[in-house]
């Protein structure tokens, strides 16, 4: 793991990314306080995607959260979280309001709950431009409708003024996705962006995440419970479980000689299409997960 | 207003617990809860005195040395109209809470047999309600269809029904009867349906899911799935809105009471006894003082319990 | 949309025959004779006859509810010859007690029933929904905790006993309020509304203690919602995040449980208006009840009925103005 000097104040061009160091998130329960995450430390560097694995509880959601600071309320964190040199931990609330949805953003797991059911997509998306970049509502609009498009929602110009309800599941996610990027941020968080989708949507969606990420540069932080998931995308991986890091390496690294049994064990559980390329118990980091040709995005059925 | 405040506060105030059924032991934990918690506890011993009170009332007059009925024209003052003599409605060591103004009838005695008349007719209307709202439900839930549209078509009309004048009325038209009978017919009519329709929904997503789908897969009966797997599954629900409801039927009948259109003298009730507290209020303020502190408690400390009961259960299941 | 709207308006026609159908077998049934009540102490079996005649008891059940259903949409003739009387439309025929037309005392009586009812839920919607949105982003907090014991204690207290407790303390203790009296508002603004202040808060405190519990509830739930998170996550400020994103799911169901109930009470708050001896719909149905007066009853307990009925069909549309998920599943 690199190690990067301190920085203490003011965004630094040269720092990586997001430094994260020792970071340990605590819940007051009423059997005692319970760490869901301990002493995590990583580092993603600029248009780097780190991919994080775990079950559910194994403290990779928790994280992510930290880093937002969108913890509920009661947690307690210590460590140190850097952000372009940045320390964020410790820092009110309203100066992490202004990085929110700016500098950095989040995607969720699932994108119907994770919309407001009372309001347009539209409204939705340009009320982030706005917050951040301010200008008029009309302007904001324009660009939600570009923001629609590029994340392929066919006919942005009308579907922009339907509500969440009327979109299937890959779209608004499709949305959420727009929703995130339409600041231009250095650092985006999916967390599990995928997993309440259908198979064939879950490609189309990583295809996307993929190609907006080389288009814009921006660094990702990819979490996920699914391994086979993390090779086609992320080019290190950080392996946790019951709030501790197991292993944290390259992809290629963790995929042809992981360490510690347990991701041995992730890896032999990842279902396999090619043996005959690679060895028993290992999928190369190029192979793609199981998924039938993709459907266009515009074939995506309106609901 | 009475008119929705007594019967809508039914449909509005059990957010029913949602969800599988409570595990075994569910009844310690939710014991052990309660135990925990102040208001449950204090409203529990209110109840629990309430309740001996009611069985007790006989025993209570023969201790007071009054029964119900009896006048003491010693107790109040003919000069002043037949106030009760002394201070505060004539509290003392013959008459503990108070007489009645003119007739001298122990306010404590009459409690104790309105607390009775009260409870009878409330859980009496409860477990009828209980029970039509169940199997209605149940029934609406479990085999759809005709079934559904008929008994959610009755429900639709029983709830827009201006409940509260219809009972006045119907109570009213009736030969006066068996009164107390009469009240629990006419406020099970219009209760059954807030149950039967949180049954009913509930029933309906128990029906697809899977553990049932699987019984009925392993070919059990109709009989079999509603009595082992479906029914313990709305244990906790009925639990709650039942306990909820005793407290809206109190409320009810003193109300009907106090209309003069419920229980009839000379059966002693609480709403009635406030009722005739009206002419009085001005000179005499504990003559309604009393039972309507005993009626507020009662009603106030049902709603503690079916309110912590909710919160436990809910707990429980969200854990 | 519009057989949405038709559909729902002939549902509303099903219940309100189904209530008049019922209590007319109810009332013209089982209870004691109209001629005889009319007719009075001295009465003769003839004029008893005359009287059957002229309301039409004498004729078969069903034509007699044909002849009230007909009355109330077409008007009819009570009586023949020079004692014809022409009731017009809508015709709930004529007081057992006063003579009067049924139509004119509803009419008369509504707009106290409807100050009475307007009064209260401006009340109870202020106090109620303000209460229940503060203890809802505050949970858990001293003023949460004791707004809702104080809460599920105001919604314990049955009416009339609030009655009785503000009446003395207020008018005959203290001495700051007139006794009630349905003062109209052109005649004397402030008294008009003196005596209608205590009413107002003993019908709007029950209420309010109820909406403070659903709001607090519907808040909890709101701010658990993912949605929240994801405003959280956009980097709204916190007021923006309530007031936009929180406030309207919280409230729309508040909405719909408000038209019930208001509709609920425009048919009159029967025990307020009787423990104030306010002469609103309420009351005449109490007065009407104690004196066994049937034409007014059936036309309290349809107009009640008319109320809560129109009020579901309204609150069904103001939801689907309300929900967007609604409204395109409706249209």
């Amino acid at each position: 793991m690199t190690e990067s000097p301190a920085h203490r104040a003011g965004p630094d061009e040269s720092a990586d990314l997001l430094e994260v160091e020792g970071l340990t998130v605590t819940f007051p329960t009423t059997r005692g306080p319970v760490d869901v995450v301990r002493d995590n430390t990583f580092t993603l560097r600029n248009n780097e995607t780190l991919g994080i694995v775990g079950e559910s509880g194994s403290g990779k959601s928790m994280t992510a959260l930290a880093v937002m600071g969108l913890l509920p309320r009661g947690a307690r964190t210590s460590g140190s979280i850097r952000f372009r040199g940045t320390e964020l931990l410790g820092r009110p609330d309203a100066e992490l309001r202004r990085l929110r949805g700016n500098a950095m953003s989040m995607v969720f797991q699932d994108p119907l709950s994770s919309l407001n059911p009372y309001y347009t997509v539209g409204l939705q998306i340009a009320e982030v431009y706005r917050c951040h970049r301010g200008g008029s509502r009309r302007a904001a609009r324009r660009m939600a409708i570009d923001a629609l498009g590029r994340v392929g929602i066919p006919d942005p110009a009308e579907r922009v003024d339907r509500y969440p309800h009327q979109f299937s599941g890959g779209q608004r996610q499709r949305i959420m996705i727009a929703m995130a990027l339409i600041c231009e941020p250095a650092l985006l968080i999916a967390d599990e962006p995928t997993t309440a989708l259908d198979v064939t949507v879950q490609s189309q969606i990583l295809e996307l995440l993929a190609e907006l990420k080389r288009q814009t540069g921006t660094g990702m932080l990819f979490i996920t419970h699914d391994l086979a998931v993390i090779a086609t995308i992320a080019q290190r991986v950080l392996v946790m479980r019951d709030g501790e890091q197991l292993e944290y390496a390259d992809t290629e690294r963790v995929f042809s000689a992981p360490r510690h049994p347990y991701t041995r064990m992730l890896l032999e559980s990842i279902p396999r299409i090619d043996d005959e390329l690679a060895a028993p118990g290992v999928v190369s980091p190029t192979a793609r997960p199981a998924r039938p040709t993709d459907p266009a995005p515009a074939q995506e059925e309106v609901r | 207003m009475a008119t929705t405040t007594l019967h809508e506060a039914q449909p509005s105030l059990p957010s029913p617990p949602t969800g599988a059924a409570p595990p075994g032991g569910t009844a310690r934990r939710v014991l052990r809860e309660l135990r925990r918690d102040i208001g449950a506890v204090l409203s529990t011993a209110f109840l629990v005195l309430i309740v001996l009170m009611a069985l007790f009332a006989p025993l209570i007059g023969t201790l007071a040395g009054h029964g119900p009925d009896t006048f003491d024209s010693a107790a109040v003052d003919k000069d002043l109209g037949g106030l009760p003599k002394g201070s505060l409605g004539g509290i003392s060591g013959d008459h503990w809470l108070g007489v009645e103004p003119q007739n001298g009838r122990d306010i404590l005695v009459r409690i104790a047999y309105g607390a009775r008349i009260s409870m009878l007719i409330a859980v009496s209307a409860t477990l009828l309600t209980t029970v039509i709202g169940v199997v209605l439900g149940l029934l609406a839930g479990f085999y759809g269809r005709w079934v559904d549209q008929v008994i959610s078509r009755l429900m639709d009309f029983l709830m827009a029904f201006p409940a509260l004048i219809f009972m006045i009325a119907v109570l009213s038209a009736l030969p006066a009867g068996n009164r107390p009978v009469l009240l629990v017919i006419v406020l099970s009519v219009f209760g059954w349906p807030y149950l039967a329709r949180v049954v009913r929904g509930q029933t309906l997503t128990l029906t697809g899911r899977e553990f049932v789908e699987a019984a009925r897969a392993s070919g059990a009966g109709s009989r079999a799935l509603i009595f082992a797997e479906i029914l313990p599954n709305l244990r906790s629900t009925i639990i709650v809105m039942t306990t909820l409801a005793v407290p809206g039927y109190i409320g009810t009948e003193a109300g009907l009471s106090f209309l003069g259109v419920g229980v009839t003298p000379p059966t002693a009730s609480w709403g009635q006894m406030i009722a005739n507290s009206v002419s009085w209020y001005q000179v005499d303020p504990m003559y309604f003082v009393i039972p309507g502190a005993f009626l507020f408690g009662t009603v106030l400390a049902l709603t503690v319990v079916g309110d912590r009961l909710r919160h436990a259960l809910d707990a429980g299941e969200a854990s | 949309m519009l057989r949405y709207v038709a559909g729902r308006l002939s549902w509303v026609l099903v219940i309100l025959l189904a209530v008049c159908v019922f209590t007319y077998v109810i009332f013209f049934q089982l209870s004691p004779d109209p001629a005889v009540m009319i007719c009075g102490k001295t009465c003769t079996p003839e004029r008893i006859d005359t009287i059957r005649t002229s309301l039409g008891l004498d004729r078969p059940f069903l034509q007699q509810l044909g002849d009230f259903l007909r009355g109330i949409v077409a008007g009819r003739d009570y009586g023949s010859g020079a004692n014809l009387v022409h009731c017009p439309a809508p015709c709930l025929g004529y007081s057992f007690q006063s003579g009067q037309s049924v139509w004119e005392m509803v009419l008369e009586r509504l707009p106290v029933s409807v100050t009475v009812a307007v009064g209260a839920a401006v009340l109870w919607l202020l106090g109620g929904v303000t209460i229940g949105l503060l203890s809802g982003v505050k949970e858990g907090t001293w003023w949460d905790r004791s707004t809702m014991a104080l809460a599920l204690g105001g919604s314990s207290i049955p009416p009339y006993v609030l009655a009785l407790a503000l009446q003395y303390l207020l008018v005959v203790k203290w001495q700051v309020l007139p006794f009630p009296a349905a003062i109209p508002f052109g005649d004397d603004p402030v008294a008009w509304f003196q005596s209608y202040l205590m009413p107002w808060i003993v019908l709007a405190i029950g209420y309010a203690c109820l909406y403070a519990r659903m709001t607090r509830a519907n808040v909890i739930d709101t701010l658990a919602e993912n949605f929240m998170r994801t405003a959280r996550a956009k980097g709204l400020g916190p007021v923006l995040i309530l007031r936009r994103h929180a406030l309207r799911p919280a409230l729309t169901p508040i909405v719909t449980i408000f038209g019930m109930d208001f509709a609920g009470l425009l048919g009159g708050a029967l025990i307020t208006e009787t423990v104030f001896g306010l002469n609103g719909v309420g009351k005449m149905a109490s007065d009407a009840i104690a004196k066994n007066d049937q034409p007014v009853i059936m036309a309290v307990t349809l107009l009640a009925a008319f109320f809560v009925v129109i009020g579901n069909v309204v609150v069904d549309l103001l939801y689907t103005a309300l929900d967007p998920r609604v409204r395109t599943t409706a249209s």
